[in-house]
This record gives structure tokens, C-alpha cells and sequence, in this order.
């Protein structure tokens, strides 16, 4: 019935309610007229040549009457409608949208007066972009078919489209809202990129631009890297499935910690894949950061939306991975000038401590008030001379261990500041010392009373011991005093060690 | 070039990280602060170290889930400005 295709089904009100009557209405088809007749013929089974009335069918004069059994009839309109709505275009608004278990579609369209069932198969219906629900304005292309068993007469949907939004559009904007009603755009869920990337996976055609576009910046710019590429296509049908199935192999792949996905320019379409939902869920599920890279700065697809970060282009994605690069070594040396910085304000500062307690241990605190003892002068100053250049020595030897170590990490550049500030303290340390030795020496007259009440002992409780020769009649102040073999004693707090000298080295800075 | 040691990068940094604030604010003794420092000095290196042994490579992983080297037609191309 070409005459009919393409016809909108307002045009045809008339057709399924003449099925209620027991004759059709009109010969609207020479088909079922012939089919009536023969219907008509077989149940009356004489007057072969009377002619079924076609024309005058309502007040037939003739006694005869053609009953039709319900399936008769019923095969008779669904021919008659199947044949002459084999195609026909349909709009209206989807209700009672539903994909049943069967994986079809039922639903109805309906306008201002009228309704119609539809169903659209799940072959079908795998090619629908977008998601059929409820409200939504639709032209439906398709076939009208009769459910006999029931009555009853649908559309059976070969092609839906949305009116007025470009169905890839509205597939777009109904993933968008559905996943992001989900959670999966947001904020929270994005993942810092690595420090500095172990493996770069990359998920791309090896075949685009992208990859040469990507290899291209990382050469360059990034020539340690290490890459895992997986190839995919990136376009067309199944595409999708695809770049999710590789999303999935590579994140598998040990020390693969950042993941490209992208593709290069294209128009919509191209780009299409990475706008559907398996990829999305590939993105959302992949367990390491995801870096989506596709088209053009102004190409925004799903996958730029679940990603845990856009990149406008494939290029600008490598260059994401660089500058994390980079990054990564300026903290290492941002991290290692305050590592410099603070060790040396570390050694300021015990120097600086060093120079109090030089001050003020040994001379202050002292009980106020002590009877002068009968002790020799004399031998209160060598006592106080001895404490001094011990506790002099003492320190020499801190701050020589100190520059000892610091030069054995061979710090370059960095040292060289650290030597000059210590050399500093070390002078002022020991000018201070003798200062205060002086000073001490010049009131020795004055403190040798209190001065009874200090204890060699105090002073080596404090970790500093004196070495003595072999029979301990005077304490060693040179490392020339003795050779090696030499038998020597050393004092501490709580006792004496016995030792033998096993070498001997000068100071590494005399200068008195 | 193993993946366990290039994965201490982030602990590397973590650890640097800690070992400087202690250093800043702790009052430690000259012994514990040089200790720090020379731990220090050898967490740096060692990532610079591992930053510049690191060696390129681009592989490709196939359908069958094994690794192999790109094809130089891919990689070729960007090696002449290569130090």
C-alpha cells in the first residue's frame, strides 16, 4: 500500500474502529474484500456467484447473514493493518516507558486524545543512544502489528528519535545527569596524580595522532619515562566496549600508576565512544588515576566529567605528566635546602649552647658563703687551669667530629657554608673560653673558696674525662705527650679506665 | 629499575619531609641531628639518583596481556633531540 507510507496516523481515524463492526465499513482494500467474500462463501457454503453486497453493506436485504468467528475477523483486520501500516512515522509522548526482562521495550505514545501501545525489540534497541523514559517527546518509526490472541494492535518500533534535541544530545545530557546523580563527577572522588609516575599507561588508537602527539612532549620533556600502551580503536560501533576492555587489561599491569584516555579530534560521532556509559564505568572503577585526554580543547565528553582529571587535549596530558615530573623534583631540592638550612641551625645553635655553658657552669651557682680552706692557691689555680683547657679540648674535639662528619658527606657547595659558619663559632668559642679563663683567673684570688666546693667529679658527670699517664701523676694534654703503646689512664665520672694507645694524631686546628 | 625501589619515591619524600620538620622544630642533640642530616642527604640522592638512571621505554601491551617493545616507527620520531 504505497499510498499509505509515510501517512501520520492521525490521517487514518477511521481504520481500527471499523474492526468492532461485523462488515467493513468501506472497501478500503481489495485484499480484504476478497478475503471477506471468501470468508463468507466457505460459511454459508452456497451462492457461490451472489455477490457479498460489498458496497451496500448496511442494510442488507437479503436474509443471509455472514457471521465471522473472532479469529476470523481478527485475522482479517491484522491483515489488513499490517499490510497497510508497514511503515509508517509516528510522533507522541513516551509513557510507561519500561525495558521488561525480555530486554524489550514496551511503552506507549500518546497525544492530547489518543494512545498507542509500542514495543521495540531488544535487537533494536541496542542501538538506542539515548534512554527512552517517561514525558519524553518522540517520532517512532515502525510497523502496526496485531496481537490476536488478545485483541489487541501496537506499534512495533523499528527507530525512535528524540523531537527536537539531536538524539546523541539527549543520550549525552541523560548519561550526564544519570551519572552524576550517581556520584561519579564528584569532587571528592578525584585522585591526586602520582608524585612521579612509576609506568604511564596509555589508552589510545596507535594508529591517531594522540599517541604521536603524546610520545612526542614525554620524549622530550620526560625522557625517563616509562610507558605501557595499550592500543584500541576508538571509534565506531563496539568502540566503546573496547576502550573499556583495555581501560581494564592496563590498569593491570604492575607499576602502571596513571592512566591516559584519549583519542584524538573528530567530529561528534568520532568522538562518540567516550561519551558511553562502559567507558564512564571503566573510568569511575579504575583503581588508579585516570587522565582523560579526548579531541580538542573544546570537545567535552563523559569521560572529562568522571576522570579525575581533563586534559583539554592529548598533548596537554603528556604535559600534565611532565610538569608532576617536575614538581616531584623541586621538593626533592626544596626539601634538601631546608634539610641544609636546618642542620646548620642546628649546629648554630649548640654551638651557641656551648658558649653559655663555657660561661656559666663552672662559675656560677656556688654556694655564697665558704670558709677559706687551707689549700695551696697554687694548686687551686693549676686545678682550675687543668678544668678549663679540659673542657677546651673538649669541645675542640666535638667541633672536630663534627666537621669530621660533615665533610664525609662531601656536600659540595652546600658544606662550604656550614665550614665557615662552624669555623666561626669555633673561634668564638674558643676566644670566649679563654676570655672566660682569664677573666676567671684574674678573680681566682677572690673565688678560691668557693671554688673548693667544685669537684673535678661534677665536671665529668657531665661526660667529660681526663686522661692521666700511666701512674697518674699529671693529666695529658698533648696528643704528643704520649706514643703509641703507651699506657695511659682515663677518669670518668664513676671510675677509671685503664687503656693503651693504639695511635696518635694531632689536632686538626691548633692555634694556641 | 626495579618497581619496589622506584616506589620508595613516595616514601623517600615522606620521610624527608618528616626528618626536616624534626629537625626544624625537635631540640635535638648533635649526634641525633647529624643523624638526621646524613639520612637526609642519602634520601635525596637517592631520588635524584633514581630519577636519572630511570630509562625510557614504551611498551605495548597486546591483547593477550603480554608486554613488547613499541615499534621504532612509533618511538623513532622523537629521539633526535635526546642528550
Amino acid at each position: 500500500m504505497p499510498s499509505h507510507f509515510g501517512l501520520p496516523f492521525d490521517d487514518e481515524p477511521d481504520q481500527p474502529p471499523a474492526a468492532s463492526k461485523a462488515v467493513p465499513a468501506a472497501p478500503t482494500s481489495p485484499s480484504l474484500e476478497a478475503r471477506v467474500r471468501d470468508i463468507a462463501r466457505r460459511t454459508l457454503g452456497s451462492t457461490p456467484a451472489a455477490p457479498v453486497a460489498p458496497a451496500a453493506p448496511i442494510e442488507p436485504a437479503a436474509p443471509r447473514r455472514q457471521v465471522l468467528s473472532v479469529s476470523e475477523l481478527t485475522a482479517a483486520i491484522r491483515d489488513q493493518l499490517e499490510a497497510q501500516f508497514f511503515t509508517v512515522w509516528v510522533e507522541g509522548e513516551l509513557s510507561n516507558a519500561k525495558i521488561w526482562n525480555n530486554g524489550h521495550l514496551y511503552f506507549t505514545l500518546k497525544d492530547d486524545r489518543s494512545q498507542l501501545k509500542g514495543v521495540m525489540f531488544r535487537t533494536q534497541l541496542r542501538y538506542l543512544k539515548f534512554k527512552p523514559v517517561d514525558g519524553l517527546r518522540v517520532i517512532a518509526r515502525g510497523r502496526v502489528s496485531v496481537y490476536e490472541a488478545r485483541g489487541e494492535y501496537q506499534l512495533t518500533c523499528e527507530m525512535l528519535e528524540p523531537k527536537g534535541l539531536g538524539a546523541l544530545q539527549l543520550a549525552f545530557e541523560q548519561l550526564k545527569k544519570r551519572l552524576q546523580a550517581e556520584g561519579l563527577f564528584d569532587e571528592a572522588r578525584k585522585r591526586p596524580l602520582p608524585a612521579l609516575p612509576r609506568k604511564i599507561g596509555i589508552v589510545t588508537s596507535l594508529d591517531g595522532a594522540a599517541i604521536r602527539d603524546m610520545l612526542k612532549v614525554l620524549g622530550r620533556r620526560y625522557h625517563h619515562a616509562h610507558l605501557v600502551i595499550r592500543s584500541t580503536r576508538v571509534q565506531g560501533d563496539g568502540s566503546a566496549a573496547e576502550i573499556a576492555q583495555a581501560i581494564r587489561a592496563i590498569q593491570r599491569v604492575p607499576g602502571v600508576d596513571v592512566l591516559i584516555v584519549g583519542r584524538g579530534g573528530g567530529s561528534v560521532e568520532d568522538l562518540w565512544a567516550f561519551n558511553e556509559e562502559p567507558v564512564a564505568r571503566a573510568i569511575a572503577e579504575c583503581p588508579v588515576p585516570v587522565i582523560s585526554a579526548v579531541g580538542h580543547e573544546s570537545d567535552v565528553t563523559i569521560a572529562d566529567f568522571v576522570a579525575d582529571r581533563r586534559a583539554p587535549t592529548p598533548s596537554a596530558a603528556a604535559e600534565i605528566v611532565v610538569s608532576s615530573r617536575d614538581e616531584f623534583c623541586h621538593r626533592i631540592d626544596r626539601m634538601r635546602d631546608r634539610l641544609d638550612a636546618a642542620m646548620m641551625g642546628r649546629v648554630q645553635a649548640l654551638s651557641r649552647r656551648v658558649h653559655v655553658l663555657g660561661g656559666r657552669t663552672a662559675l656560677a651557682g656556688f654556694p655564697t658563703r665558704l670558709a677559706m680552706r687551707g689549700r695551696d692557691v697554687t694548686e687551686l689555680a693549676h686545678r682550675l687551669d687543668q678544668q678549663f683547657r679540659m673542657r677546651l679540648s673538649g669541645r675542640e674535639r666535638t667541633l672536630t667530629l663534627l666537621r669530621r662528619r660533615l665533610d664525609a658527606f662531601d656536600l659540595g657547595r652546600r658544606l662550604d657554608g656550614i665550614r665557615t659558619r662552624l669555623a666561626t663559632a669555633d673561634g668564638r668559642l674558643r676566644a670566649a673560653v679563654i676570655r672566660r679563663h682569664d677573666h676567671a683567673q684574674a678573680g681566682l684570688r677572690e673565688r678560691a673558696g668557693r671554688l673548693t666546693s667544685l669537684s673535678p667529679l661534677a665536671v665529668l658527670g657531665r661526660g667529660y674525662a681526663v686522661a692521666w699517664n700511666a701512674d697518674r701523676t699529671h693529666a695529658l694534654r698533648h696528643a704528643t705527650d704520649v706514643v703509641p703503646g703507651d699506657r695511659i689512664r682515663v677518669t670518668l665520672a664513676d671510675g677509671e679506665l685503664e687503656c693503651d694507645v693504639r695511635g696518635t694524631a694531632p689536632r686538626l686546628t691548633t692555634n694556641d | 629499575m626495579s618497581d619496589t625501589s622506584i616506589k620508595d619515591f613516595e616514601a623517600a619524600l615522606a620521610e624527608l619531609d618528616l626528618l626536616v620538620k624534626k629537625l626544624e622544630d625537635g631540640d635535638l642533640s648533635l649526634e641525633q641531628s647529624l643523624a638526621l642530616y646524613e639520612r637526609g642527604v642519602q634520601l635525596s640522592r637517592f631520588c635524584h639518583t633514581k630519577l636519572e638512571e630511570a630509562e625510557r621505554r614504551v611498551e605495548i601491551l597486546t591483547e593477550r596481556g603480554e608486554l613488547k617493545p613499541a615499534p621504532a616507527s612509533l618511538v623513532g620520531d622523537d629521539d633526535p633531540e635526546r642528550r
